[in-house]
């Protein structure tokens, strides 16, 4: 609970770089083992596809700023669910055609995986209740 | 058996993205081959051309970054408070600008998925003229084959083979702009219009510069395009444009090695370049050392790797480029060829784009518009831009007669420049006109800031056949540099002061 209040009051600040990441700080121990950044086709297919929890993909890049924003926070989100979701990074660049594939056209774009299907998605940044929202539903479905 | 696809183009830059993405529109099936073979320092990059990734854009970009250290240094006299010297780091903005080019790169990804173009990184080569194989990075290999099938597998700079260490120790265009960490003192080598821009913006943001020209600048320009002389770009031939821009970039801080050409190139223990060269002046040999050394010597066409021969499609002996008639067609009749692998058309971009849409609509939309390769404005990025259109006073001397054209001309002060004290020498501007009645204008030349938003306007009338009375009932925007075009009347012919002031 006072976690949680801590975290209501860094947000009233406003979102910044330093802020960001402040908030990844939380989550970081917890972060590593429910994060992970994709290496290539086959350890998508391995850790995604068919992975038996459900996966959250950001498809982000290194030039995109809302990016660097809703990184950080849909991390902190998945650590505090503590392994029933895990989050895979997969950077646009250097896995182009991955993103071709999963029919990305803008980033950041976020896919809910479930059994290797795509559940749900969405493109652009969102706020933390929305991502809340997003994730809630992806583990309840 | 009956091809695979209805068009295979070969190359995936400006010229070749254009024609696939203009064919898809018709529901074709389009395949579209695309890659990057690294430079000898391994340098390499994602689809989209030389205009995206080591040419137009991060030029463009880098050449806006040595503008703003200059408007920095103008800002003190416009009240600015901002302590000098200012510095600059280039990493910061490499990253910047290498960010920007990968967006662009996903972007035209993004583009060929969604108008069902496939896409293929594989290094293409006739097998017969309607297959095309390659392999993959993974060394699968793949054949291809279709009805129709477009080169536009541009260009690559040379190196000077003949300078020992060239290859192993310098870098080119290709090179620079990917660099993670700053060229420190340069050696931009020789002067094409492609390293003048460098020179330029090397030294804007604060590197020891140093051009190399084996003759007068004028000769470098003639090598940079092998264009026959019915198609002449306007910044060939130039001679005195070119000096008046090379002035301006000496009197800024660019050394210029006038007349001289390198012999050696060796690498030191502490790991800068000992470049050895002969001066043809004094004709002794000299050397001095840098942190990096930059070739160019002119863009060959990437045609060796094709294996035109398999297909049959012929190329010019002397410069490599492949033939093709107004049509772009090649020797070969359903094989044709756009952008820099073309002989005797600008290399250019939207020269590119425009001739690869239009073949689009020809082979697949029963239009039989021909690409009009007249009066293509242009503008050289350096310090102080030189944008044309139209003939050079040579190219209209040479056709027309001395006595049968006018050349308007004049030397202004850009208001900017005033408050800031800035030397306003080279800005200068000439419109080539023809003498007879009609007095239509043959060519337009400006150096100044903007050049290329200058020009653009005014190639649309040179396009409608604008004359010198049309041009100077049309009045000014004040207060303007590109006015100054509406107002000229000083002849060169009447041997006046061309200094013209503003209100």
């Amino acid at each position: 609970m006072a976690q949680r209040l801590a975290l209501q009051r860094l947000l009233a600040l406003p979102t910044r770089g330093p802020l960001a990441s402040h908030g990844r700080a939380f989550g970081t121990s917890a972060g590593r083992r429910s994060t992970f950044n994709v290496q290539d086709g086959s350890d998508f297919q391995d850790r995604v596809v068919n992975s038996p929890k459900p996966v959250v993909v950001d498809f982000h890049a290194q030039w995109c700023g809302p990016c660097k924003i809703l990184g950080p926070r849909l991390e902190k989100l998945v650590a505090k669910l503590d392994g029933k979701v895990l989050m895979a990074k997969v950077d646009i660049d250097d896995h182009t055609d991955l993103a071709i594939e999963y029919e990305v056209s803008a980033v950041p774009t976020v896919l809910a995986m479930k059994n290797g299907d795509v559940v749900d998605k969405f493109v652009g940044i969102k706020d933390e209740d929305q991502l809340e929202a997003f994730l809630k539903k992806l583990i309840g479905a | 058996g009956k091809n695979e696809y209805d068009l295979l183009v070969i190359g995936g830059g400006s010229g070749g993205l254009a024609c696939a993405k203009e064919a898809a529109q018709f529901g074709r099936k389009v395949a579209v081959l695309d890659y990057v073979e690294p430079s000898p320092q391994g340098t390499a990059w994602g689809i989209g051309g030389t205009c995206v990734n080591v040419g137009c854009i991060p030029k463009k970009l880098m050449h806006q970054a040595a503008l703003l250290g200059s408007a920095l240094k103008d800002a003190q006299h416009y009240g600015w408070n901002i302590s000098q010297p200012v510095h600059h780091t280039w990493s910061v903005m490499a990253q910047g600008v290498q960010n920007y080019v990968k967006s662009l790169n996903w972007g035209h990804r993004v583009q060929l998925q969604e108008k069902k173009v496939k896409y293929f990184n594989i290094k293409g080569s006739f097998s017969d003229p309607h297959t095309v194989r390659g392999l993959t990075k993974a060394g699968k290999e793949t054949v291809v084959t279709a009805d129709n099938i477009v080169i536009a597998t541009g260009g690559r700079p040379k190196y000077p083979m003949h300078v020992a260490g060239a290859l192993e120790y310098g870098i080119t265009s290709d090179d620079l702009f990917w660099l993670k960490e700053s060229p420190g003192k340069t050696l931009p080598s020789f002067i094409l219009y492609v390293s003048l821009e460098c020179a330029g913006f090397l030294t804007g943001i604060g590197l020891d510069t140093t051009v190399m020209v084996r003759s007068i600048p004028l000769r470098g320009f003639d090598q940079a395009s092998h264009v026959s002389k019915k198609k002449q770009i306007c910044f060939t031939i130039q001679q005195q444009m070119a000096s008046l821009v090379t002035e301006h970039m000496e009197s800024y801080g660019t050394k210029f090695l006038k007349r001289c050409f390198p012999t050696k190139v060796e690498k030191l223990k502490s790991g800068r370049l000992q470049v050895t060269w002969k001066n043809a002046d004094l004709d002794i040999e000299e050397t001095d050392s840098f942190n990096t050394v930059m070739w160019a010597v002119g863009r060959a066409p990437d045609t060796k790797t094709l294996n035109l021969e398999a297909a049959g499609v012929k190329t010019n002996s002397e410069t490599g480029k492949i033939i093709v008639d107004a049509s772009e067609a090649t020797s070969v009749p359903h094989i044709y060829a756009v952008g820099d692998i073309t002989e005797g058309r600008p290399e250019l971009t939207p020269t590119a784009i425009a001739a690869g849409k239009l073949l689009a609509q020809r082979l697949f939309g029963q239009s039989s518009e021909l690409m009009d390769y007249d009066n293509v404005p242009t503008t050289v990025f350096t310090p102080l831009e030189y944008g044309c259109v139209g003939l050079s006073e040579e190219a209209a001397v040479q056709r027309h007669g001395s006595d049968n054209i006018e050349v308007y001309h004049a030397y202004y002060k850009p208001l900017e420049f005033t408050v800031a004290e800035r030397d306003a020498t080279q800005c200068y501007m000439k419109m080539v006109c023809l003498r007879e009645r009609e007095q239509r204008i043959l060519g337009l030349h400006f150096i100044g800031p903007n050049a290329g938003e200058v020009i653009q306007g005014f190639a649309l009338g040179i396009k409608c056949g604008a004359t010198y009375p049309q041009m100077m009932k049309t009045v000014g925007i004040h207060p303007t540099c590109a006015e100054e075009v509406t107002k000229l009347h000083i002849t060169k012919r009447s041997g006046l002061d061309a200094t013209v002031t503003g209100c």
